[in-house]
């Protein structure tokens, strides 16, 4: 079994995992050009059509709410906006590369992705309630949270086995094992591959501090969304990260977002409603 | 038949349903008159809600089809090591009050 500075060093160098597709380059390319228009866009996106086709299903699906059917991808960038198709090219992407699970183990990475999806759903959720505009980062951000997960199921199969073992044994969180078996946890494997896929700091932030254990001047709004929205999505059930547990939830986190001031019942009401709505997401990654 | 918060029990309630405890064995009987004090007894024993007699403001045909034990099984687990905190209490308490009014399992 690896030690935490050989798995680093694995995840860092090893070439078979996953990249996500040049169109994300391009797009975010073309993001940065105040002349481009939503052709362009459109151009970008269809020039892979499995990803384009992916991309209308969202679009076209009760989450983003729309009645009239959306026909193409430039139609999707003119009402939707650039940084939403973006965003549901990164999720459809997200889904091609890490979808599946190519070993044989006892982790269950359809409730891992339901745990997924559901988590980005109460992110944007929680970002309306608290005020938070950028809410497509929020959901991208709760969407990756747990990547290194399905990374260390993938490309440290032996290693990954032996924290779900230990985890089953203690009955504990699995970032616990993590911590305790390998001395590196999904937290940092994710972050990784954030920095490989080149993704924002802000996500790369998110993926990294999932589980806040910082203080008041280490807070950023986005980590601290999604710390609380896996924490409210485990207390709801929905999917499962693999364990049964729920990690405490930051003093910090909770202060600073001021879910303190916020009506739990109605907020907890609105993520089951999205969560509901996110379900065409589990469609498109099984398709 | 009513659900109501064990801390809003008050004198005058009769039990619509029997309260049993987390291993099945009877803590009160159907039709016990309740007082404050069993209310706080009830909640010592770690019992949340109580069905009592009386009209349901809200929807009855909700309540009935969910088991607020099996709730609050579901929740003991996956809040095993977290309850020592405030927070995840009020989480706790929330999420199980959600569940009960949505008859979510």
């Amino acid at each position: 079994m690896k030690n935490s500075l050989e798995i680093r060093k694995t995840i860092e160098t090893v070439s078979n995992i996953p990249t996500l597709p040049i169109v994300i380059e391009k797009l975010t390319k073309l993001l940065q050009d105040p002349k481009t228009s939503a052709e362009d866009v459109g151009k970008a996106i269809t020039s892979d059509q499995v990803l384009a086709s992916k991309v209308l299903k969202l679009v076209n699906s009760a989450f983003y709410g729309f009645p009239g059917k959306i026909s193409t991808v430039t139609h999707a960038v003119v009402i939707l906006g650039f940084s939403t198709v973006k965003n549901i090219v990164l999720t459809a992407s997200i889904f091609n590369a890490f979808g599946k699970k190519i070993t044989e183990n006892s982790f269950d990475i359809e409730k891992f992705w339901l745990h997924s999806i559901a988590c980005s759903a109460a992110a944007q959720c929680i970002s309306r309630h608290v005020g938070h505009i950028d809410k497509e980062e929020c959901f991208i951000a709760g969407l990756i949270h747990d990547v290194g997960k399905v990374v260390m199921c993938n490309f440290l199969p032996v290693e990954f086995q032996a924290v779900l073992k230990d985890r089953e044994q203690r009955n504990c969180l699995l970032y616990q094992s993590e911590n305790d078996i390998l001395h590196i946890t999904h937290e940092d494997i994710g972050g990784i591959i954030c920095e490989r896929w080149n993704l924002p700091k802000t996500l790369q932030s998110a993926v990294k501090r999932h589980h806040f254990k910082g203080t008041e001047k280490d807070f950023s709004i986005v980590d601290g969304i999604v710390h609380a929205a896996d924490i409210f999505v485990r207390a709801l059930d929905y999917g499962n990260g693999g364990d049964n547990k729920i990690p405490i939830m930051s003093e910090c986190v909770w202060r600073n977002l001021g879910l303190k001031e916020i009506e739990l019942t109605t907020l907890l009401h609105d993520i089951s409603e999205e969560v509901e709505k996110a379900s065409v997401f589990m469609q498109v990654l099984n398709s | 038949m009513k659900l109501v918060d064990v801390e809003k029990i008050s004198e005058d309630l009769i039990l619509a349903r029997e309260v049993t405890g987390k291993s099945g064995n009877v803590l009160l009987a159907k039709g016990t008159k309740l007082t404050v004090s069993m209310g706080h007894r009830l909640k010592n024993w770690g019992v949340q809600y109580a069905y009592v007699e009386g009209e349901d403001l809200t929807s009855e045909k909700n309540y009935v089809a969910i088991d607020p034990n099996a709730i609050s099984d579901r929740l003991n687990i996956i809040f095993s090591q977290s309850l020592n905190s405030e927070i995840m209490k009020q989480i706790y308490k929330a999420v199980y009050e959600f569940k009960i009014s949505h008859g979510a399992p």
